[in-house]
């Protein structure tokens, strides 16, 4: 959880806990209960929307049948997760899905070991998943090249808090040794990449997405194409070990926007998505 | 911001003077119903983190289709080379620049792909503005292919209707029969199957005050991420122009009408019989 998010938080936290702090000036017996409950309910909503705000906003616009026009001809419909545009007649329905490819840049422990293979495999896997998706797609990498000293400074810090944590769990009386291999895991994917930075790796941060896009002679057929589409990628893309999420809500609208202009700076980015570095 | 302080205050507020006034004054039941609303005000704070975009016209046009915006996503730059988008009071020019890649990974050895991984991954961080590199598959476009196979067979058969009526001899009507035939093979073999095409491209964007600003600005980062990518994969980067900009835009140049249009109504007319 971010700063940002913290602050919202216990901001909005104020008002139901001055509820809770006045519970008798709102009346006994049965109030009293009836405010618990709406305190628990608000506090629910405020930590959805801090955790999981995707799964309430949809919900909301899908129950209310409410739709939204981001552009001439464009269309978000109710349940938020595609865009649908209107060209003579035929509709094409575009949707997103997130595709972090994780083992071939960011998640390794030993560089030269765990990589190399992957990447060799890597050229030959994308061929066989590209030609056996037979529709529109577009596989997109958003990257922005970081500052190497920041980088490192803040690998450094990580590494630090790391081996300040495996002194205390090697120190511990009841020293768990699953415990410890995490923390030496953790230890060896922070030092991976202070090395590979070391040898003049740029590090960057990236947003990895796919956009596919579906017609259909009515909406209702481009949406139904476009969920099978999605789901054919989630099928194909698999062998990429990627992970692979459809988007919706506020980052399905992000995402769409960025058809049409791109962020100019890092901040921009990773104030809408949590972008891998 | 302004307006989460503004909802997330006004809540503050009402619960403050809920609980303050004396149950004597304000019976429970509607010191309830308005700490409902106060939450409810609370609950739209919290929203506007993300979602102020959608909930400040939700409130204004209280509707069912909510018009965020009236105006076209972008226009083509006078250049030719950029579009523009209008983000509040700035303008956004976006470049796309489109990579040359004909290489198969089945004509590598080994060490070749892993060198065009490495390629790959260096060519990630070329520059340090946001670049997004895209590896686009579409449907060719076969309109024009298409048009050309259905005006050919529209006369094919104005010929065969001319000639019948005309009591022309049994083997020139034999000959334009199967001419129409012909035609109609060539057309529904070729919508019958879609051909993709992959293409790969940068874009970049660069944001003024001003269009030109705007599109100077793109420009001179256009050249860098070219000079960078060039560099990288030893290939000549072209900034796309005009209509080209469309196919990496527009979602009806990634499945191209008519080439659709055909393969639907043959779809269509399959399910029926």
């Amino acid at each position: 959880m971010d700063e940002e998010a913290i602050m919202y938080l216990a901001m909005c936290g104020v008002a139901p806990l001055i509820a809770i702090a006045q519970l008798g000036q709102f009346g006994s017996g049965i109030y009293t209960y009836i405010i618990i409950l709406l305190v628990g309910l608000l506090i629910g909503f405020l930590l959805i929307m801090t955790f999981a705000d995707y799964v309430v906003f949809p919900l909301i616009t899908g129950m209310l049948d409410i739709t939204f026009q981001p552009y001439k001809n464009y269309k978000i419909t109710r349940s938020q997760d595609a865009v649908v545009k209107n060209v003579n007649g035929l509709y094409y329905a575009t949707g997103f899905v997130t595709a972090n490819l994780f083992s071939y840049v960011f998640k390794a422990e030993k560089l030269e070991e765990d990589t190399e293979l992957k990447r060799i495999e890597a050229p030959e896997s994308w061929e066989k998943v590209i030609m056996s998706i037979p529709f529109s797609f577009k596989y997109h990498v958003l990257s922005v090249g970081l500052s190497v000293q920041t980088v490192r400074d803040e690998l450094e810090g990580k590494r630090g808090y790391q081996e300040y944590q495996m002194s205390r769990a090697l120190q511990s009386a009841k020293a768990n040794d699953m415990v410890i291999a995490d923390i030496q895991r953790k230890l060896n994917v922070i030092q991976a990449r202070i090395d590979s930075i070391g040898k003049g790796e740029k590090p960057i941060a990236s947003l990895m997405y796919i956009e596919t896009t579906a017609v259909g002679v009515s909406e209702k057929q481009a949406l139904d194409q476009l969920s099978a589409q999605v789901k054919q990628l989630q099928i194909s893309m698999s062998a990429m070990d990627v992970q692979l999420l459809r988007v919706v809500g506020r980052e399905l609208y992000t995402l769409f926007k960025f058809g049409f202009g791109l962020p100019t700076t890092y901040a921009q980015v990773a104030t809408n998505f949590g972008v891998e570095k | 911001m302004l307006g989460f302080i503004a909802f997330f205050a006004a809540s503050v507020f009402m619960v403050l003077i809920v609980s303050s006034i004396p149950t004597a004054l304000l019976p429970s039941g509607f010191k309830i119903l308005l700490l409902i609303i106060a939450f409810f005000i609370d609950a739209v704070a919290i929203s506007t983190r993300f979602y102020s975009y959608l909930i400040t016209p939700l409130i204004k046009q209280r509707k069912r289709h909510i018009v965020l915006s009236n105006e076209d996503a972008y226009w083509l730059s006078v250049s030719g080379d950029a579009i523009l988008h209008r983000e509040g009071e700035q303008y956004v020019a976006t470049v796309y620049i489109k990579i040359p890649i004909y290489v198969s990974a089945t004509e590598m050895t080994p060490e070749e792909k892993l060198e065009f991984t490495s390629q790959m991954a260096k060519l990630l961080s070329v520059g340090d503005t946001p670049t997004r590199y895209t590896t686009q598959i579409h449907i060719m476009n076969k309109d024009s292919y298409i048009d050309t196979l259905r005006n050919m067979m529209n006369s094919s058969e104005n010929e065969e209707a001319k000639m019948m009526s005309s009591n022309a001899s049994q083997k020139d009507l034999e000959r334009v029969k199967g001419k129409v035939s012909m035609w109609h093979h060539i057309m529904d073999n070729a919508s019958s199957t879609l051909s993709l095409e992959q293409v790969t491209y940068a874009a970049i964007s660069s944001i003024g005050s001003k269009e030109f600003e705007a599109v100077s600005g793109v420009q001179q980062k256009a050249r860098e991420a070219m000079s960078g990518i060039s560099a990288v994969l030893g290939v000549t980067p072209s900034v796309m122009t005009g209509e080209s900009i469309l196919r990496f835009v527009e979602p009806e140049y990634l499945i191209p009408y008519s080439t659709v249009s055909e393969q639907i109504s043959k779809s269509m007319r399959e399910e029926v019989l």
